[in-house]
């Protein structure tokens, strides 16, 4: 039973670094829904790296920069050129899926390396997790650049009044965004399932990117869902540990997938964003122009 | 032009010869004009005068393409906005500039250098609430920018510049959005501030009574150019409109005495929910008749909008019943309604009164689409069309190169004559009228005003919807003050007092001897 939960606190920690990455992002009114791609690209390269230098740190520095580096591409796209953000991000997506399939097939396999050492019968990156999640929360709430950060996904013409430079802070939180999210990558490639397989995130960016959603922007509820959906999941691919014989694991499989539509479906009805409001950036997946 | 050193040493922002151009409209032309510490000095003009141009070119929006900004007697080029704040030039625009997901102290924080590398709320919150006590404002640090009234959000914006160290304080149509008792609050923070040496400069296209009451001196604009510039003492409402528009313009109109007919109009009980789903109208009453004017003044937000949509059909009722010649309409459609005669003015008059980028002759087609003579078996007769959209475009002096230009292409007033002769054309039973001369300049209004008046005549039951209460009260026949959606009263015109009226916009119950 603990084994069942220890493991499927991995799961979470996966989603929750990866939506962390993309709750940055559409604080400061970016939205990524490229997410899967980025984190595709950030657990293969480090796959690769971390198999052929056969260190695990330059393998998950190598997911952080390609991270970083798809997080500026869509920087580029979605401020500079004002692009509109959801086509950047499928795009974003679908070169992903493509490349790595491309880059890591002759890599097909398992990893073949020791397994990363647990602290205190966890995975460490459940500690770092933990840690960056108050940090950006503290960040977000309490700090000159949090304020800046929000203002400016949510209008950045009055932040720009303020004196604040929008598209600088934008580029920051979409670099930061996509280094989380290659570092999600990462974490799943070279911790979780470190076997190698074309598109073997099975569409766990996607579930994060409704964790987002369901949790307003919020990073600590974001927590929350994370937790839930990994016991979600993990229940998808065990279900005999808890309830043996009820429904084909197939159908359990569906379970986080059904739960992130009916979430999305949910959190745009009416009733919800007034019930709710305020909760989501105002500005957000509108690109920003200067006046005049 | 004073050349007297003396006066210019005094001079916080000065202008010489500022000219900016654009291809077509709005330019300024060799604008000149001193502010000084502690004066209050409006700048006066109709729509189109260029007064938006001058405030942009003066917040560094706009750079001129001749002429000069002295800021303190020393020569500033503004290339940002920001530029301007740091010389000590604080805007209140008319458009709201606040996150209003934030708290009023986020907001006044955001990118001051007293907020901190760490949010320090108690020393921002202290400086802050002393500089509310010094000018007389009212805030809820802690609250939400969406939780509050349009009035306190400008506040929230006042501060703010102030808090920034704001020397030049420009309010563009500073009391637009405020009841009556806001407008006088207003007035004394602007008094205390002229006291404390700051330079306040409001903008203002009809407010001359708000002119007359706080500012030492006035520049009016007129086609981009400075017409006059005088002190205020001596001056009179009269003199500052013929200033503004070139012509005498009657402030006053005369009561059109036309008889009461019997009634078009009768509404029980009506309730409807707002966008945000909450109860903004509650319950209200009243009857109009032909060739009566109702009034309907009120504080935008006071559930005037959702009455509007519920008897324009767009909104459902809640409770309630409407009946339009003692036929109930409350059920129909829209069209239906059009149909049976009610005419629908909507104060958006680009986002629901037209398509923006739609010629005149289709937006004109919007109220005539489904007459079988413009429309006959379905097929536009553009041809009918074109000539009706001719004809309303002479009628009504709505000044277009054609009827096929975008309406976009149209000003305020132009558009607002466009939609006014669209409704009255079909001679409606009824018409809506929302906040007709919102925005408009003195002569739209007196164009506006007029055509109500002439509606009136030919026996038509007008709602009126208005936000000023000397519209509402010279216009209508009976005024009814509505707050927080409901009716407060309903009073003829004969016993309506500007001050009962303003003061019952603001919520306080009429006094029970008048009862």
């Amino acid at each position: 039973m603990w084994e069942l939960f220890v493991r499927s606190l991995d799961a979470s920690i996966v989603l929750a670094i990866a939506a962390l990455g993309e709750l940055i992002g559409q604080r400061s009114g970016v939205l990524n829904v490229g997410i899967e791609g980025v984190m595709l690209f950030g657990a293969t390269f480090g796959f690769i790296v971390a198999q052929t230098t056969g260190d695990y740190t330059t393998g998950f520095i190598a997911a952080i920069a390609i991270g970083a580096l798809i997080g500026l591409m869509h920087g580029v796209f979605s401020i500079t050129l004002g692009v509109d953000q959801v086509v950047s991000g499928m795009g974003i997506w679908i070169l992903g899926f493509g490349l790595t399939t491309y880059i890591g097939n002759p890599y097909t396999g398992p990893l073949g390396m020791a397994r990363i050492d647990r602290i205190g019968g966890m995975s460490p990156f459940f500690y770092l997790a933990l840690a960056l999640i108050i940090l950006t929360w503290f960040v977000l709430n309490k700090t000159s650049l949090g304020l800046k950060i929000r203002s400016v996904g949510e209008n950045p013409a009055v932040a720009e009044v303020s004196g604040i430079g929008v598209n600088r802070i934008r580029y920051m939180c979409v670099i930061v965004s996509g280094m989380l999210m290659g570092l999600a990558g990462g974490v799943y490639g070279l911790s979780y399932n470190p076997v190698w397989n074309y598109n073997f995130l099975m569409g766990w960016g996607f579930i994060a990117l409704a964790l987002v959603f369901f949790s307003m922007w919020n990073p600590f509820i974001m927590f929350g869902g994370a937790v839930l959906f990994g016991a979600l999941w993990q229940l998808a691919l065990s279900p005999e540990f808890i309830l043996p014989g009820v429904m084909s694991r197939y159908l359990w499989r569906m379970v986080p997938f059904v739960i992130t539509v009916v979430v999305l479906v949910v959190m745009s009805t009416r009733w919800f964003r007034t019930r709710w409001g305020a909760a989501k950036p105002e500005a957000l997946g509108m690109p920003y122009r200067k006046e005049g | 032009m004073p050349t007297d050193n003396q006066i210019k040493k005094n001079a916080v922002l000065e202008a010489r010869g500022i000219t900016k151009r654009f291809p077509g409209c709005c330019a300024n032309e060799q604008i000149d004009f001193e502010i000084k510490a502690g004066e209050v000095h409006a700048i006066l003009g109709e729509n189109g005068a260029g007064k938006t141009t001058l405030m942009n070119i003066l917040f560094g929006l706009y750079q001129p393409d001749e002429g000069e900004l002295y800021f303190d007697g020393e020569k500033v080029d503004f290339k940002s906005p920001l530029d301007a704040i740091k010389k000590g030039i604080g805007m209140v625009h008319q458009k709201r500039k606040l996150v209003m997901a934030h708290s009023v102290i986020e907001n006044i924080m955001l990118g001051h250098p007293h907020a901190g590398e760490i949010l320090n709320f108690k020393r921002v919150k202290q400086e802050v609430t002393e500089l509310c006590e010094k000018y007389g404002f009212k805030l809820d640090l802690n609250a939400k920018v969406w939780q509050l009234s349009e009035g306190q959000r400008q506040s929230v914006e006042i501060i703010k510049a102030l808090y920034r160290g704001a020397k030049v304080l420009i309010l563009d149509e500073p009391t637009s959005a405020l009841s009556p008792p806001e407008t006088r609050n207003l007035l004394d923070s602007i008094r205390t501030m002229a006291e404390s040496d700051l330079a306040v400069v409001p903008f203002i296209t009809h407010k001359l009574p708000v002119v007359l009451d706080i500012s030492h001196r006035v520049t009016v604009l007129r086609n981009g150019k400075v017409t006059a510039q005088f002190a205020t003492e001596g001056a009179t409402e009269k003199s500052l409109a013929k200033s503004m528009v070139g012509r005498e313009v009657i402030i006053k109109l005369d009561k059109v005495e036309v008889e009461r007919g019997k009634p078009v109009l009768e509404v029980e009980n009506l309730s409807a929910y707002s966008e945000k789903d909450y109860l903004a109208l509650k319950g209200v009453s009243f009857t109009i008749h032909e060739g009566e004017i109702f009034g309907i003044a009120g504080v935008s937000g006071n559930g005037q909008e959702e009455l509007a949509e519920v008897l324009a059909g767009l909104r459902s009722a809640t409770t309630g019943t409407i009946l339009l010649d003692g036929e109930d309409i409350t059920r129909n459609s829209t069209l239906e309604r059009w149909r049976k005669g009610v005419g629908y003015v909507p104060a958006e008059r680009n986002e629901v009164g037209s398509i923006a980028d739609y010629s005149l002759i289709d937006n004109v087609a919007m109220n005539y689409y489904f007459e079988e003579e413009y429309v006959p078996r379905g097929v536009i007769n553009y041809k009918g069309l074109r000539e009706l959209t001719e004809n309303l475009i002479a009628e009504y002096n709505v000044a277009t190169p054609g009827p096929d230009v975008n309406a976009r292409a149209l000003s305020g007033g132009n558009l607002q004559k466009l939609i006014l002769a669209r409704v009255l054309s079909r001679k409606p039973r009824l018409i809506i009228a929302s906040l007709p001369t919102q925005g408009l300049d003195v002569g739209a209004i007196e164009f506006v005003q007029n055509k109500l008046l002439q509606a009136k005549k030919d026996k038509a039951a007008i709602l009126l919807i208005s936000g000023e209460i000397e519209e509402a009260l010279s216009l209508s026949d009976r005024v009814a003050p509505i707050y927080e959606g409901e009716l407060m009263d309903i009073i003829p015109w004969t016993d309506a007092e500007r001050d009962n009226v303003g003061a019952m916009m603001a919520g306080i119950k009429p006094k029970v001897e008048s009862l």
